[in-house]
């Protein structure tokens, strides 16, 4: 990365380009980029079929196929339902509003452990909402996917919301001048014009998801092949001083988030394009 | 203060957005540095400024080398193209703001910075309004605060970037009146840039031409409308009729026109001569066999000037003229009518003159 | 042909648009009650209950038990703990948000978009990732491990650790919060202060940072709600020390752990008044930064 001012020559009078260029490199190194790079510099110890083995192992990729589910999961319970909140609490009045929207932002500012302890003692088979139903909803995978859908709300809500409000009511005059109802006009004028801004908040809700520990932990249950999430083999790993098997797994994490935020981003790159040629 | 801008070239990436200008501006002129955008204009303003540094070239103030001197010491006054004002201070401390960042022993008192301020503000007018925010002024009470900002450093030159652009006509105007009569107060140099002819005619004493990072012509407002050396300058600065044709011995061909070109005796080529619509002659009849046939298609009747717009008959072009309203009384013409046209004043450029 | 385009001074009449807002763009009040009745109740099953259940089950066995919860000293320790990353990490962050908005924001130069990417970076990777990290790096059998227990100096398992884990978890908040709005504001009152004199510093303290204020104490709030919860990074390189490398949240689950609900609830009841607290303030500080 070559980190120039574009010219030589003094191209600007704002002063202190050199000091906050060199500050934020640094600190960024230190705190980010030397230590991530452990990552794969440990990985590399590991001879390949070492390396191999631990992340293929079966207890590994069943919890890779219960993260991956289960954060998909969310992310769509997130969407169908983000959107439908974001629209009401752009689009209609009613008693509270102002509470709700602003109770939407909890998941960002409630601890996850908090939150993990809660929604397990809420949906546990003998808690406020386990009870009323015949199955069980705490630790089980749908326990996860709550957990989950409770850390990725307000991503959607939030990307969601503004594109609304900015967006100019003329054109849903104009659609409806032209003949279309309500219905049509909203699934062809209104929505496109919210894809960006859903698979945004879809996306950050799902990458938090695939991560995520301290709200699944309680929930889950943690049975090997059934409910293990991945962060929580490193975890066991570590706890087993494994650093080299957690490493392994970490990696496998990390690609795999990488690979998704390249998808989504050649996504973005894709709709932005097409909704922007004119 | 005079300045000298020497062999001035400036390049964004690829982009040539000064090239070799050259420039000498008096003690106390106002100068308005004229073009369209992309023509370098602003780039030259702000290299002025100091904020933004030049490639090659120097500028001189007063004879002395300032092209590596920081703005803060080069005794400017710049008023921003959307004002730039602090938008969390108020009036008062905007225009106190110059003075109250200088370094302590240079620092006038807190009693003299607000004398200074307050005469500042009933110099542009806005005594009353010292405690307001930005965002409560209106577009042209924000830009008389810019200016009064600018000038609470006594600044030696004054630049002001489309001082103008972003008010209604009405107070355009106003402003335009106002920032002459400063300027006669005042005598500080003072250069300002915009794409409007008219402004810059308005007010101007001397005008810069530019287009694509040169410089057109130099001149008062007088030279450069009347005697424009370039068909840019022709084209940019007031409404014109094209003539494209071919000149032969002296004369432009431009279908059934065979207008004398003296001044191109020599050049057999493809020319184009330039016609400013007062300079279209119109009569009823054809008195003389110079001119040419031409239909009315509109006619522009609002103020003293009216505008006529004419279809020609021999080729398929259209033509503006405008005539004052006793002479256009006198002929007694309407839309549909047929009437002889005949250019009374052009200049003519080859090719080889071209810049557009 | 140019001629100046001169604007027509603004028409007087203005139409209020919510009043003649037309019956083509409303949709029934069916669809619309069934909206919010969804809305709510999935805000109800999701958010409300949970949050409700954390002070009922605290307040339980009554005020005794929930006084003695967090009154306990491994309670208060943990309290202290928590309250001492804080102090380290929101700062140290805060002027690296600073730093990075204003190169990035006031400078053009290559590989800037790069430069936002990995800034952005931390969010993207599991807290348990970012903890495992620092073990790799201190812990042991890490990078520096044999150099850090020559010279006798304790990092993972420790406190140090615990701050420099929840310093990367939370690394990207207040620059993101800053870019955009550093983005929008531009750098023409900058470049006028400049003009009229200003250092740099000057310039920084009396035009730029008024008006990030509310945008750079939003970034703050949010920093300081993730340090405070942070568990994840934490809890790996905590080594779960009572009273000593136990964090607010480690506390919780270390009561949860052991069965003893009402006081794990307790502590979690007195975290979620700091999450209400910081809705409420980043509620304050929208609306007093949608009013400047």
């Amino acid at each position: 990365m070559e980190l120039t001012l574009k010219k030589r020559k003094r191209n600007t009078i704002i002063p202190g380009f050199s000091l906050t260029l060199g500050y934020t490199m640094l600190y960024l190194s230190i705190i980010v980029l030397l230590p991530l790079s452990m990552i794969f510099f440990n990985t590399f110890s590991m001879s390949w079929s070492e390396f191999f083995e631990t992340i293929s192992h079966p207890r590994a990729v069943a919890s890779y196929r219960l993260t991956l589910s289960t954060a998909l999961a969310a992310g769509l319970m997130n969407v169908v339902f983000g959107t439908i909140i974001a629209w009401v609490l752009v689009r209609y009045q009613f008693p509270g509003k102002r509470i709700v929207d602003g109770l939407v932002d909890l998941p960002f500012a409630l601890p996850t452990a908090v939150a993990g302890i809660a929604l397990a003692t809420l949906y546990a088979p003998n808690g406020w909402i386990g009870q009323f139903f015949d199955f069980k909803i705490a630790y089980t995978p749908l326990g996860i996917i709550i957990a989950l859908t409770f850390i990725g709300l307000p991503f959607v809500v939030r990307t969601v919301q503004p594109v609304l409000q900015n967006l100019g009511i003329e054109i849903e005059e104009a659609s409806a001048s032209l003949g279309a109802n309500r219905l049509q006009t909203f699934f062809k004028v209104i929505f496109p014009e919210l894809i960006p801004a859903v698979i945004t908040g879809f996306s950050l809700a799902f990458a938090r998801a695939l991560g995520e520990y301290g709200s699944v932990v309680f929930i889950a249950g943690n049975m090997p092949m059934e409910t293990e999430i991945t962060p929580l083999i490193i975890m066991t790993k570590l706890e087993q001083y494994d650093y080299a098997g957690a490493t392994a797994i970490a990696t496998v994490m990390l690609v795999a988030s990488f690979i998704f935020l390249l998808i989504i981003n050649i996504i973005q790159w894709y709709t932005n394009r097409k909704f922007n040629q004119f | 203060m005079s300045i000298q801008v020497q062999n001035v070239s400036k390049m964004f990436g690829s982009f040539q957005a000064l090239n070799n200008v050259s420039i000498d501006i008096e003690s106390g002129e106002l100068i308005a540095l004229l073009g369209p955008s992309g023509s370098g204009k602003t780039t030259l303003l702000r290299i002025l400024a100091g904020l933004e540094g030049l490639d090659e070239g120097a500028i001189l103030f007063d004879g002395h080398n300032i092209t590596n001197v920081s703005p803060k010491e080069r005794k400017i006054g710049f008023v921003f193209q959307h004002y730039a004002l602090f938008r969390h201070m108020t009036v008062f401390d905007n225009v106190a703001y110059g003075l109250k960042v200088r370094p302590r022993k240079e620092r006038p008192s807190k009693e003299e910075i607000a004398k200074k301020v307050n005469d500042l503000l009933a110099l542009v007018k806005l005594e009353n309004l010292a405690d307001r925010y930005p965002s409560q002024l209106s577009g042209g009470q924000r830009q008389r605060v810019a200016l009064a900002r600018a000038l609470a450093v006594e600044p030696k030159v004054l630049l002001l970037d489309e001082p103008f652009g972003a008010l209604d006509a009405k107070v355009r105007k106003e402003l335009r009146r106002w920032l002459r009569k400063l300027h006669n107060e005042f005598h500080v140099t003072s250069i300002f840039v915009t794409h409007d002819q008219e402004e810059a005619l308005d007010v101007a004493n001397r005008i810069i031409v530019m287009n694509n990072g040169k410089i057109e012509q130099v001149g008062t407002p007088e030279e450069v409308y009347e005697q424009p050396n370039s068909p840019f300058v022709y084209d940019f600065l007031g409404n014109v009729n094209l003539f494209k044709g071919r000149l032969h011995n002296g004369k432009l061909t431009h279908g059934q026109f065979e207008i004398n070109v003296p001044t191109h005796l020599d050049s057999h080529d493809d020319a184009i001569g330039y016609v400013r619509p007062h300079d279209i002659h119109i009569e009823k009849e054809n008195s003389n066999n110079d001119t040419v046939a031409a239909t009315i298609v509109h006619i522009h009747l609002l103020g003293p000037i009216v505008q006529i717009e004419l279809k020609r008959e021999d080729i398929d072009e259209y033509l503006e003229a405008e005539v004052t309203k006793e002479h256009y009384r006198e002929l007694g013409i309407k839309k549909g009518d047929v009437v002889y046209i005949r250019p009374k004043q052009l200049k003519v450029f080859v090719p080889e003159d071209f810049s557009i | 042909m140019t001629k100046s385009f001169e604007a027509q001074p603004e028409a007087p009449l203005t139409v209020n648009r919510t009043a003649t807002k037309s019956y083509a763009l409303q949709e029934s009040a069916l669809i619309k009650w069934t909206f919010i009745t969804i809305s709510l109740l999935f805000l109800s099953l999701f958010l409300i209950l949970p949050l409700v259940s954390i002070f009922v089950t605290a307040l339980e066995k009554g005020w005794e038990t929930y006084i003695a919860s967090i009154t306990h000293p491994d309670a208060l320790s943990a309290i202290k703990l928590t309250l001492t990353v804080v102090l380290i990490v929101v700062p140290l962050n805060a002027i690296f948000g600073i730093a990075a908005a204003w190169v990035i924001t006031k400078f053009s130069f290559k590989g800037k978009n790069l430069l936002i990417t990995l800034i952005d970076l931390p969010f993207a990777i599991s807290p348990v990732i970012a903890g495992l990290i620092f073990i790799l790096l201190f812990g042991a059998q890490g990078l520096f491990g044999e150099w850090l227990y020559q010279n006798d100096i304790q990092i993972v398992f420790a406190i140090p650790g615990i701050v420099i884990a929840t310093l990367f978890v939370t690394f990207p908040f207040v620059a993101r919060e800053l870019i955009p709005l550093m983005q929008m504001q531009g750098i023409t009152e900058e470049e006028a202060s400049i003009s009229l004199g200003a250092s740099g510093f000057k310039t920084f303290f009396l035009v730029t940072l008024p008006n990030i204020k509310w945008g750079l104490l939003y970034g703050l709030i949010l920093c300081n709600a993730r340090t405070i919860g942070e568990f994840g990074a934490v809890s790996v390189v905590s080594g779960h020390i009572r009273g000593m490398t136990n964090t607010m949240p480690l506390h919780i689950e270390i009561l949860y752990n052991e069965y003893q609900f009402t006081a794990a609830f307790a502590v979690a009841s007195l975290m979620s008044l700091l999450a209400i607290i910081t809705i409420v303030i980043k509620n304050f500080i929208e609306w007093k930064a949608e009013k400047s």
